[in-house]
């Protein structure tokens, strides 16, 4: 409105001032004339001034004034002021019109009307006002642009059906498609939702360089109302078979108020859990935490979903499937023990039946003297703690029970502290008279790996000693590792029922980044004991267990209480949680389409999990139905140990992927994971309107932002503010209507002033 | 890690039960307590009160814990430690020694405490009785606990006799009273045994040394009549089963 305002009194509109240059198209002599007759002029008004008559200095001022105001006027129009624009060549320059070709372009608006009637209206060749302004002043090529784009002939050939959307794929692909011709700009359609991993700033970079603006038309409202979209599921890739997992799933509503909603959890077979989670405020999201356990070796879909709530807009955005993969496979675990404990027994006993771990057992039972137990042959820490990083890095995690640090060559030292940073293997260490301080792990490389800080060594004869109970933090109250039952519900209270343990290392603070999850108290101690903490420190993972008697938990409770074999199955797996192979392969998308690319990625090390950049990598792909390919996967260069190759699949299902890496004709590892090609809802996320990206691609690109309801103006706006051949244009601002109007107020202000002192 | 022998009398503390722990010593500031087993009896040899438990204590048990801590690197309390197989604080005592069952006679509320003990992860090493009377004895107590467990032999190729030390074969030690008289058995033409049970894993939760005395070596393993033999085996034996007690 205020532009059409502002068109009306000035001619032109607020760009065109905007974009072109101001200057005076008189002729020099007509200019030098015209500057005479001013001074002229001027001196005849100021002989106003002597005449007298009734008026006073004051009036005379005013008059003169209003009088010299309205001649100067006149002359600034004799001057000839004009515009001077670089507006594009008719015909001579091409414009891209890129349009969104994805699902979500099929959304109704609130009335029931697909955004994609608005290109029926505005972009039908032959039909519509717009499309004949664009083709009279420019040559048009029109792209199609889901996840990729391609050339198009007319709109009319859209199918709405892409199942991802990637701006900077889509401006790329116009940008170089066009590179050869002069470009005065590309018009970009869409609902500006960018659901790619690849930063939008890319594609952007060099539209700047090239000078190429881009126009943004965004299709869609930018609040659906009402609506629940569940956000995210944050669920590991992978897990081992029967552990405990908490899933964070998070969910945002708008207008459709504070309620309980069901989120309900299914694999392809069974419901696997249910909860309800309270909904926020509108725009708000909240996270709900979901236990489950999964049983059952092999890749998994799980679905996470919300039932469809009456009067939603999008029901799509209201569930999620994550693919995660139940391995089947025994990990091994390194306990080594200074002494015998009956943490050792009762550990062991805990997880005898845990199919995943393999606890092996090293003890000390004397001065150079172990006990070995579930070893996987004779040979295996044959000469006790292993003293190559070979052989420890072996073992995906290390428990170290109450064992003084002087056990240890500074070398193992080192190598225990590298275990975790580089490796990526878990640490426990256990509480005992020879663990941490009074242990004298003060001051050695795996007390900067440690969770905990450790003081000074309880001194006296008898040391530290305290009887405590056990609590989990509100962070324990969310973690997997310390859920006693099923479900979140009732943790403190199982906690609260088990009985009290003990500790001889006084541990009541932890480094900074670490998180405690159990701590200890007792009426005799000031602080809180810590009891459970942990830290992520380079690769891998440290955790601090402080108490030296947690077979208490079994011992003491009723038979039928299983907190003691539940807490250290599940401690143990999250030890060994996400513990990197050698090789390891993931990829950039969980689930694709048919035909959709997706990236491979592999990353190659050798036994001792140093990168290797010149291996002989191998992706044998199997398909759903069986058919096998191989590809040769390369080093990227740009990373230590990473390759990647990209990978299309042809068919609906699980695909088998196996990376095969060699050096030298020796096996340096192998890793599997799988890719599910199915239908994607991807679209139906973040679905409104996205207008603050895309105001920022036409802003960083020196383009303009429209809507379905001010696109009119955009064939103007490109010729005049478009790149590519251009011709300078004057245009005459003379004759521009506010000028007038002031001519006249001028001259009626004057004459009112004399009506109004009596002068007339 | 070699200990000092204790220096000073242990304060002696006795209630209806028994004797048990000083009531100044807190169970838990030390990871192991050679614990041993009061359970009701009807008597041996004299003694009196049923009180077939005591055998060879305290003094055996000072010295297993002695010279025990000289062989394995055990960080242990210092002082015997004999608790009711009725207590609840059984519990806090996972390894539990029974000596003389042969003349056991446990209430009611014993036989739940030691299923209670043993179901919960406990083991119990029993010694010291004699002959197929006192075999019964132990055995329709035993079956008071578990009716339908079985005892079996625990043969030489079980981990229990390489824990620690690898032992090869299952010698019949004598108390010292019949070694002076010239005999290693106390019954006509017994052959020492080791048994066990297992709980329903299979997990080995009872030993049972018949027809061997191996708390009498640790007794009297110091003075010079008594063999080296015997109570070097005793004293590997008894090693054994602490480590595998400890580790199983």
């Amino acid at each position: 409105m205020m532009e059409r305002i502002f068109e009306f009194f000035f001619k032109y509109r607020p760009l065109v001032f905007e974009q072109g240059e101001f200057t005076f198209a008189a002729p020099g002599t007509v200019r030098l004339w015209l500057i005479a007759a001013g001074l002229v002029g001027a001196a005849a008004v100021a002989s106003y001034t002597i005449a007298r008559a009734k008026s006073t200095p004051l009036d005379r001022g005013i008059m003169a004034g209003l009088r010299v105001a309205l001649f100067a006027l006149l002359v600034f129009c004799l001057l000839q002021p004009a515009l001077m624009l670089s507006t594009v060549v008719p015909q001579q320059n091409f414009v891209g019109v890129l349009i969104d070709d994805s699902r979500s372009m099929l959304l109704p608006d609130e009335s029931g009307i697909p955004r994609t009637s608005f290109l029926q209206d505005a972009f039908t060749p032959g039909e519509s006002e717009l499309i004949t302004a664009l083709s009279d002043r420019f040559v048009l090529r029109f792209f199609r642009f889901s996840d990729v784009a391609s050339r198009i002939d007319s709109p009319r050939d859209l199918t709405f059906d892409g199942t991802h959307t990637d701006l900077g794929a889509a401006l790329d692909a116009a940008r170089e498609e066009l590179a050869g011709v002069p470009l005065s700009g590309l018009i970009l359609i869409t609902d500006g939702a960018h659901n790619s991993a690849r930063p939008l700033t890319e594609a952007l970079v060099p539209l700047q360089a090239a000078g190429v603006p881009v126009f943004t038309v965004g299709l869609g409202e930018d609040v659906i109302s009402p609506d629940i979209e569940m956000g995210r599921v944050e669920m590991p890739r992978s897990v081992l078979e029967g552990s405990a997992l908490v899933v964070d799933v998070v969910v945002t509503q708008v207008g459709l108020g504070r309620r309980t909603v069901p989120i309900i959890v299914e694999d392809d077979l069974k419901i696997l859990a249910e909860e309800t989670i309270d909904l926020g405020p509108d725009g708000e999201p909240v996270v709900a935490r979901i236990s489950l356990k999964l049983e059952g070796e092999g890749p998994r879909r799980i679905h996470f979903r919300i039932p469809l709530q009456s009067g939603e807009r999008v029901e799509q955005n209201n569930a999620r499937t994550v693919q995660i993969e139940v391995r089947g496979e025994r990990e091994k675990i390194l306990y080594l023990e200074g002494e015998p404990r009956f943490e050792l027994k009762f550990m062991r006993r805990a997880v005898a039946d845990d199919e995943s771990i393999q606890l092996v057992i090293l003890q000390r039972t004397a001065e150079g003297k172990f006990l070995r137990l579930e070893i996987s042959d004779s040979t295996e820490l044959q000469f006790g703690f292993p003293a190559s990083r070979e052989e420890l890095y072996h073992y995906r995690s290390l428990i170290i029970g109450s064992v003084e640090a002087s056990f240890f060559a500074h070398d193992q030292l080192q190598m225990i502290a590298d275990f975790v940073s580089e490796r990526g293997g878990g640490l426990l260490m256990l509480g005992g008279r020879s663990s941490f301080a009074e242990g004298g792990w003060a001051g050695t490389p795996v007390e900067e790996v440690m969770p905990v800080v450790l003081g000074e060594p309880a001194g006296g004869e008898e040391g530290f000693f305290a009887e405590i109970v056990v609590s989990p933090t509100p962070a324990g109250l969310a973690h997997a590792a310390v859920q006693l039952g099923e479900g979140s519900e009732g943790v403190s209270e199982r906690w609260d029922s088990l009985p009290p343990v003990t500790i001889v290392n006084p541990i009541s603070e932890v480094r900074p980044g670490a998180t405690t999850l159990l701590t200890g108290t007792s009426p005799d101690l000031p602080d809180d004991q810590i009891v459970l903490a942990f830290q992520r420190y380079g690769r891998g993972k440290s955790i601090a267990m402080t108490v030296q008697d947690s077979w208490l938990w079994q011992m003491i409770p009723p038979l039928e209480d299983q907190s003691h074999e539940t807490f250290w199955k599940q401690v143990l797996r999250w030890l060994i949680d996400g513990v990197p192979e050698s090789v390891e392969v993931v990829m950039d998308k969980e689930q694709v389409e048919p035909g959709e690319s997706v990236r491979i990625i592999a990353t190659v090390g050798d036994s001792t999990y140093i990168e290797v950049n010149d291996a002989d990598v191998t992706a044998r792909i199997t398909s759903p139905s069986g058919l096998i390919e191989e590809l040769p996967v390369d080093w990227t260069v740009g990373r230590d140990g990473e390759y990647v190759v990209e990978f299309r699949p042809s068919e609906l299902g699980e695909y088998e992927i196996e990376i095969i890496a060699e050096r030298d004709g020796n096996t340096l590892g192998s890793a599997r994971t799988y890719l599910h090609t199915a239908a994607s809802d991807e679209e139906y996320f973040g679905a409104n309107r996205h207008t603050q990206t895309l105001r920022r691609i036409a802003d960083e690109t020196g383009g303009q932002f429209y809507t379905p309801d001010d696109i009119g103006t955009l064939p103007d706006d490109i010729r005049i503010t478009g790149a590519g051949v251009t011709l300078v244009e004057q245009l005459p601002l003379w004759d521009m209507p506010f000028l007038f109007f002031l001519m006249l107020a001028l001259m009626g202000a004057e004459w009112g002033f004399r009506r109004l002192r009596g002068l007339v | 890690m070699a200990q000092q022998a204790p220096q000073v009398q242990r304060p002696t503390v006795s209630g209806v039960r028994g004797p048990h722990m000083d009531p100044s010593e807190v169970s838990g500031r030390w990871p192991f307590y050679w614990t041993r087993a009061i359970y009701s009896g009807f008597g041996r040899r004299g003694w009196g009160g049923g009180a077939s438990w005591r055998t060879d204590y305290p003094k055996g048990d000072r010295q297993f814990l002695f010279v025990l801590k000289r062989l394995v690197r055990l960080d242990a309390y210092d002082w015997e430690n004999a608790i009711s197989l009725s207590d609840p604080l059984l519990r806090r005592f996972p390894v539990v020694y029974m000596v003389e069952p042969g003349y056991m006679d446990m209430t009611d509320a014993e036989v739940a405490g030691l299923r209670r003990f043993l179901d919960a992860g406990g083991f119990l090493i029993v010694d010291d009785f004699w002959g197929l009377r006192e075999w019964n004895v132990f055995e329709y107590n035993m079956r008071r606990v578990y009716p339908d467990k079985a005892i079996v032999d625990i043969a030489l190729d079980h981990q229990i006799y390489s824990a620690y030390y690898d032992i090869d074969e299952v010698k019949q030690v004598p108390a010292i009273g019949f070694w002076r008289r010239g005999s290693t058995a106390e019954c006509w033409g017994c052959e020492p045994e080791v048994k066990g049970m297992y709980d329903d894993e299979g997990r080995l939760m009872v030993i049972i040394n018949f027809n061997t005395d191996l708390g009498d070596a640790w007794e009297w393993a110091e003075d010079p009549s008594y063999p080296l033999e015997y109570s070097t085996y005793a004293y590997e034996m008894g090693a054994n089963m602490i480590v595998y007690a400890m580790s199983h």
